[in-house]
Order: C-alpha cells, then structure tokens, then sequence
C-alpha cells in the first residue's frame, strides 16, 4: 500500500479543513486528532472522515461510550477550559477511526443528554459499527436509532440496568458482607465454621 | 395439481405441500441448526445460529457473551498493578501482550523513560507469545479440519518455549510480568541461550509443517476460496492481525507506529491477496518466521542495564486520555484510557481484536457449506476472552 | 485329523470361532491403533492398563463400557434406535466367513464368495441410516445423510476392482482366487495390478468413514455422526467394535485379493517352510498399518469433494481398468 504518512498536525490541519463547520472542537491530543461532534452531525463526520481522498479513515477501530458523570475536571485533563463544563455530566459516544493510508487516529467525542442519550447510528458507514453500538446501547443505555438490530449483545435478556454507568454499583464491592465463618485458624479451632 | 396416488392422499393438506403447489417447484425446510455454545470446533463457549437448507448454511448469527467477565467494570474498581494481573486473562493465548498496552498507555501519560534493556526484553517476551499464540492456532486449524497429527508437533515446540519463559516470569500462560516503566526482574542466567535453542526449533521444523498442511492437495481444497473475506468489508469491521493481512490488508501496529524499539528490528509483514481460509492460514505461518527473527535480533543486540525506569512508589496516572495500540497476536489491541488522576483509572475501553473480527462472521458465512463453516471457525483465529472481554 | 462332527456341531464350532477371533482381533485392533496413532505423535499411548505398554487399554475401555447406563434419548425412535448397532455390528461378522487363513482353514468356502462379501459388506449403510434418522438429533442425521452417501458411492471402487480381481483369477471362490496368484502379486498385471490394489484401499477407506473419508463422523464438526446419541454397549458395538472389526476385515479382504492370501512373498524354498497362517496374518497386519498411517496423515475431504472425487475420478477409473482387465485376459501373456 502506498503510505503518504502524515504528522499529527498535518492531519489536524486537513482533518478540520475538511469538517469545517461541523466539529464543536479539535486538537491534537498525545498525537492523535480529537474531535468533539454534536449528534447530528455524527454521520456526515464519519462519512467525510471515511471518503475523503486527503484523509481515506477507512478502518473502524471501535466505538464505545464513556460515563463522564464523576469525573473530575479540575485542573485540566487535557481538555480546553470552557469544554469541559460541556463534558461534566454527560455520557460520550467515542469513536475512533483509523487512516491506514495516511497513519494516524481520529478520536470522535459526541456528547450526549445525561437522562436520555440518543445517537444516530453509523451503521450505515461502517458496518461493523453493529455490534460496538450493540455493546454500548445495553452497557449505558444509549440508544441508536437507524441501527438494524439492537438487541443485547452480552448481556441476558432479562438483566436490569446498565453496567457500565457509574451509578451501577458491582455487588461484589457494594454491599460486602462480613464472611460469616472463621477468619483465622484460632477462630476455626474454637469451632466457627 | 393434485395427488393421483390414492396412498400418498393425506400429504395433500400439508403446508410443505401448499408452498409445492402454489410455487411450482420443490421446497425443502430450511433447519435451524444450533452450533455451540458446546462445540468441539468452536474455541470455546461461543454460539452460531446457522440457518441451514441441506448442507448450505443460508444465515449465520453469532451469539457471544458466555464469557463476559465484565472487564470494562472491573478494571474500574482496581488499581493499575491488580489490573497488570487480570488483563492476560483476556486473550489467554498471548499472556504477555495484553499487559503491554497497559504498561505503554502508564508510561505515556506518566511520562515514564524505559531502560533499553528492558524494552528489548520486552520485544523477545511478547515476540515468543507471539509464536507460542501461534502454533496453537496452527494446530487448532489443522485439527478441525481432520489431521490430528499436527497438534502434537505443535505442542511440542510450545513446550520449550513455555518452559524459557516460565524460566523468566514463572508463569506458563499467564504472566503478569510488565510494569509500569520497565519489567518485574531481570532474566535469570541462560535464559538467552534457552530461548534462542527454542526459536531455533522451531524454525528448523517450520518447512515440515508447512508440508504437512500447506502442501497437500486435500487441506487446499478444504481452504482455497473458502471464506472470502473481501478488503474493504475487512476495514468496515475492523479486521486486523493475521486475519486482515490474508485480506490484503497490509497494516502491523509494529512497523507503522513502532511502540517499544520495534523500529530498531528487520522483519517483514506478510500478506496475502486473496482472503481466503488458506491465506490466512498462510500469513499465521510466516509470521512465526518473522517473530523468530525479531527475537534473535533482540536477545543478540540485549544491552544491559536496569530494567526498571523511575516510577513513583504508587502509580498514579495523571488526568488525561490517551489511545494506545499494539500488534496482539490476533491483532490491534487497543486501550483507550481515561484517567482522573487517581490509583484507579477512571474508564479504560479495552478494544480487542477478536471482537472486530468475529464480527465480520456473518458475514462470511453466507452462503457456504457446514463443512466450510467449521474451516472457516478454524481460520478465524478467535478467543473467546477476547470477544467477550 | 479326522473328527466326525455332526452337521449342527459344525456350525456351533464355527459360531463359536467367529465370536471368540472378532472380538479379540477387534481388541487387539484397538490397540495397535493407539499404538500407532501415539507413536506417529511423538507420544507413547496406552501405558499403564494391564502393566506393560497398557496392553489391556483396549479390553478395559470395552469392560468400562459395559457398566454405561443405556441411554436412549426421549424423543428418539426406540426399537429403531436399538436395532441399529446390531445392523452395523453382524455384518461386520458375517465378512469373517469367508476369509481364507489357510489353504483348508476357512470357516465356509463358498463357491460365490467375494459375491458375498461384497452383498454383506453393503448391508451396513442401512444401520447407519437407522441410527442417524432414529437419533432425534440434527447432527446425527447430517452425519447419517453423509454416510449414506458416501458408502453408495464408494460401493463402486471396491466392487469393481474386486471384480477385475475375479476376472484375472477366474472364479469368485477366495480359495480359487489367493491360488491363482503368484509373486509378485500386486505388480502383475503390470500397471493394472497397482491401480487396482489403490482402488480397493481408498474405497475400503471411505467404506469404514476412515479419514480422509471421515466426513460422517467428522469429530470436531458432529462429535461423532450417526453415533452421537449412543452410550454404552450400543456405542461398543454398533462404532468402536464394527470400525476396527471391519478394518481387520477388509484388511484380511484386501490381502487375499491382491497380496496373494496365505501365499510366502517369495516362492523361495526356506520361506515356503513357514505355515501359510502366518503369512496371512503377516500380510494383514501390514494392510492395517497402511490403513493407519493414511488415517493419521490426513485431514478429511468435505462430503462434495469426496463424492466428486469417486463419482467423476475412481469409477471412471474403475471402469477404464475393468476393460483394461479384460483385454489383457484376452490379449495377454496369460491367455
């Protein structure tokens, strides 16, 4: 394969120059381009990322979503200083796209309603975006629409709630139980189980 | 048309019969054949829904999470050395290659310099996983197939390789061996010249392998031209490893974005055009060639040194987010990871290779035999702990 | 030695032999099997059963068998389900009875007796039918449909050669057939003798689902074919038993047919000293390891190519070689 590398900011500068209006944001983050795309405007990014000859994001890497709800944004975090009032309290799509071509990675953050996350599907670009927004929509409760078949991937069907949120607690360490039998060999000598 | 034969009269009501009649041909049922979640040719608890007509399957579904541990939530209540430990519990197979992102992704955002020493040491660890990852696929492909003789030569070589590696890190599958900034310890005296006497096995009895399979007429009529998988298909899934260069897809996390001190190293990545079952099978084969090379170029060049930079006491990644992949065996291993600043990171979304790939099953399984779908399951080089995480 | 036996004593006696020598060659069968396969491996095999070398592993597995509880499944066809082991299994018996050890030692010399083992040695498709179709099971009755395709198929090479085979030596008798040979045996008909002798082994092959013939018990696709829902004795008897008895069977066939029976290898003088019982079962245990290697060697043709493979290849062959037969017959140096 011919490979026409680019550096980061080449790819920054081209990638922006491209999308134009359609990106909230973008920068370079540890070499690798950062967007932040509101919803409606997800589809036509990855398709311009996807068909553009001068960037060719032509491998799909993954899509997955991040609980932002707890995190803290204080002192940086490697976000501008006014997004990331935007990212307190929301959930993100991520997706990342990949130039096989041209060598370097687009991350794109779409920011979602907190109550109610609903993203369009880029099934339609990416086919093998099926079963990442599969995995995404039953482990946070984003729903897809556009997407052919969202039913759960791993999860049962009759599994309450949503895993990955941060307001799902693991009962393994949320209520631990004292262990009922002995905790040492004297106990257990002194006749606890 | 109706049944003349007076003793074949009461098939006359039957639906199977209506379809018959009213589409003017012969319908046979299409049979909903279940293949797993127990299954010999199925590496593990993973389950297809084939619908069959005859022997042709007509829609494959796969149905995974059988094994879904929940990494993602787990590694969330963790901190950075319990994670080291569960992550190679992921892709069982290449043990030491799932710490390596982990290890990489620390460094970047700690801003951690590794000694050399240990960087190379790293390159021949994950190198012989890489051959170890493997053979056991060779011999998988070929058994499911119906030659059974090759799993034991198979095995054979993994056994001197394991044990040289259990020699470093005492662990035969799982390791947990990568730190943060460099490895656990050095590598005892005579571990080269152990390691470099496996490899060199190895390759000494690669051509006859090779033979046994790639050679003989019936194994390339089981594989040739079956299970195309095309190359654009292969980029909308997400297809990487050696699955992605039978495609045609000529990329190697270790030559296009050296991580470690792979730029250092002479090997080649080998493709093949057409994307079938042989290709990929082909492409497994050589590339345990090309692994056997980086790591006598690795333990020959090893300088010596420490083997562990300047980490803090508690590792502690700053805030940040950063995507680091690697080349798994299987394929890019990728961890985006989002971190607070605390002992624990906040998110790490694990992309492993035998999700995308698996994924872009039903797709080549339309329209094939049973038969080939069992070739196909065999040439997809999967574990389950990787698809199901 | 003359024994005056009355008729009925006679065939208790040769009841009898058949239903001792079957199952302990089928042992023993067994265990040169693991035998092989292990050390073709670069792994030893049974070790342990019966102290040395495991040489009791094989009669162990059979004892162990028997105390398997009978499992028929629920919804399986239950007089169907048991009847067919026995369909598979006395066949498989019924081949032994014409099998010349000896120029005199032979259970039953029939005069039309390759005819025979060629009728009995098709009964066995049936059973396997019966065992996948009763099965209730969906991989059992793709393995079944397999088979039954396959054996039909592969009928033609074995009953073609061995009519060639017929042809040369003028009669059907075995006797008459393992006398008309000479050294050296197979390589005479030159050419013909060969292809004929490849013939019979790949059919014989394919007739006992050996690999690379084993689409029907493809292991690691249908656990194991037509047999899937078997357990016990059933299993014993109607796969294991019948599989190793019918490759001992068409490896005592396939000596007597090609490898000149009881005959020595050479006509030499000290070799002719040594009893024809031996040379037979020499001869036989050579087919068998013949058989072996190939299986162990192979992976397995997918049911379409194996079926394309003996219906546009071996019988065309097959038919080729029958005239090629007879023209040398007529045309040849033989008369």
């Amino acid at each position: 394969m011919v490979r026409d590398r680019l550096t980061a900011e080449d790819a920054l500068d081209r990638v922006t120059g491209a999308l134009g209006e359609r990106v909230v944001e973008a920068r370079l983050n540890h070499g690798q381009v950062d967007l932040v795309v509101e919803a409606d405007h997800l589809v036509e990014v990855v398709t311009i990322l996807r068909d553009d000859i001068a960037l060719r994001c032509r491998f799909f890497t993954f899509l997955s979503a991040i609980d932002r709800s707890t995190y803290n944004f204080d002192d940086g975090g490697g976000a501008g200083e006014d997004k990331k009032e935007k990212k307190v309290g929301t959930i993100e799509v991520l997706v990342h796209l990949y130039s096989p071509e041209k060598v370097f990675h687009v991350n794109i953050h779409v920011l979602l309603d907190f109550e109610k996350p609903v993203c369009p599907s880029i099934t339609g670009v990416f086919v093998g975006a099926e079963w990442h927004e599969r995995e995404a929509a039953e482990m946070f409760g984003i729903g897809f629409p556009g997407h052919p078949n969202l039913v759960e991937l791993y999860l049962s069907e009759d599994f309450e709630g949503h895993p990955l949120l941060k307001s799902f607690k693991l009962p393994a360490r949320s209520f631990v139980k004292d262990w009922p039998g002995a905790k040492d060999p004297d106990e257990a000598a002194a006749g606890g189980r | 048309m109706a049944i003349k034969d007076p003793e074949l009269q009461h098939l006359q009501d039957s639906s199977a019969f209506a379809d018959e009649v009213s589409e003017g041909r012969l319908v046979t049922e299409q049979m909903l054949l279940n293949v797993g979640p127990q299954h010999p040719a199925t590496h593990g608890v993973f389950r297809l829904l084939a619908t069959i007509d005859g022997e042709r399957i007509v829609r494959a579904e796969p149905v995974v999470g059988y094994m879904h541990r929940g990494y993602e939530k787990l590694v969330e209540q963790r901190d950075y050395r319990q994670i080291t430990n569960l992550i190679s519990r992921m892709d069982w197979l290449s043990g030491i290659n799932n710490e390596l992102p982990l290890a990489l992704a620390l460094e970047k955002l700690m801003e951690i310099e590794v000694p050399p020493r240990a960087q190379y040491l790293r390159v021949a660890l994950a190198e012989m996983n890489r051959i170890l990852n493997h053979l056991m696929f060779f011999q998988s492909f070929a058994a499911e197939l119906g030659a059974i003789t090759p799993t034991f030569y198979a095995f054979r070589e993994r056994e001197d390789i394991q044990y040289a590696m259990e020699s470093v890190t005492g662990g035969r599958m799982h390791f947990g061996f990568f730190r943060p900034g460099g490895l656990k310890e050095d590598v005892p005296k005579g571990f080269i010249a152990m390691a470099l006497a496996s490899i060199r096995k190895v390759i000494e009895r690669l051509p006859d392998y090779e033979d046994l399979l790639t050679g003989n007429e019936i194994f390339k009529q089981r594989t040739i031209n079956i299970g195309l998988l095309e190359k654009e298909v292969a980029y909308a899934y997400g297809v990487s490893g050696p699955i992605g260069r039978g495609s045609d897809i000529d990329m190697d996390v270790r030559r296009d974005e050296p991580y470690l001190v792979y730029d250092e190293f002479d090997f080649d990545v080998c493709t093949a055009p057409h994307g079938d079952c042989f290709d990929r099978f082909w492409v497994l084969l050589h590339e345990i060639i090309e692994s056997a090379k980086i790591v006598e170029q690795a333990l020959e060049a090893l300088p010596p040194g420490p083997i562990l930079g300047k980490v803090p006491r508690v590792v502690e990644a700053p805030k940040g987010e950063v995507y680091i992949r690697t080349e798994n065996p299987l394929g890019e291993l990728g961890f985006y990871l989002v971190s607070d600043g605390g002992k624990r990171p906040y998110r790490i979304k694990i992309r492993t290779p035998s999700f995308s790939n698996v994924s872009a099953l039903p797709h080549v399984l339309r329209d094939t035999l049973v038969a080939d779908m069992i070739a196909i399951l065999g040439s997809f080089f999967f574990v389950l702990g990787d698809v199901d995480r | 030695m003359d024994i005056d036996l009355t008729a009925w004593q006679i065939l208790i006696v040769k009841l009898l032999i058949i239903l001792t020598v079957v199952p302990v060659g089928a042992l023993i069968g067994g265990y040169v099997l693991h035998k092989e396969m292990a050390h073709m491996q670069h792994r030893l095999g049974p070790m342990y059963a019966g102290g040395w070398h495991g040489w009791a592993q094989t009669l162990a597995d059979g004892i162990k068998f028997a105390y398997k509880e009978d499992i028929i499944p629920a919804s399986a066809d239950r007089r169907v389900f048991s009847m067919a082991p026995a369909v598979i299994f006395v066949p498989v018996l019924l081949l032994f009875l014409v099998i010349p050890i000896d120029r005199t030692l032979i259970i039953e010399d029939l005069d039309v007796g390759l005819f025979y083992l060629l009728a009995i040695g098709s009964v066995g498709a049936i059973g396997v039918l019966m065992a996948g179709w009763s099965s209730a099971n969906k991989y059992a009755l793709i393995g079944a449909l397999r088979s039954a395709g396959q054996l039909i198929a592969y009928e033609l090479p074995i009953v073609l050669s061995a009519a060639a085979v017929a042809m040369l030596a003028g009669s059907l008798s075995l006797v008459t057939i393992v006398e008309a040979q000479d050294w050296p045996f197979i390589l005479w008909p030159p050419g013909i003798g060969l292809a004929l002798f490849m013939l019979f082994i790949l059919g014989a092959m394919a007739e006992m689902s050996l690999p690379p013939f084993d689409m029907p018990v493809a292991e690691s696709e249908l656990i194991t074919g037509p047999f899937t829902e078997y357990t016990g004795m059933r299993f014993i008897f109607g796969f294991f038993f019948a599989e190793t008895a019918h490759m001992i069977a068409f490896a005592g066939i396939g000596t007597t047919l090609f490898l000149g029976g009881y005959k020595p290898i050479v006509p030499w003088g000290p070799l002719e000293v040594i009893p024809g019982i031996i040379w037979f079962f020499v001869k036989t245990a050579f087919m068998i390891f013949l058989l072996l290697w190939i299986r162990f060697s192979f992976p397995r043709l997918r049911e379409d190519q194996l079926q394309k493979f003996a219906w546009k290849f071996l019988i065309p062959l097959s038919l080729a070689l029958i005239l090629a037969t007879g023209a040398w017959i007529l045309y040849g140096p033989g008369g």
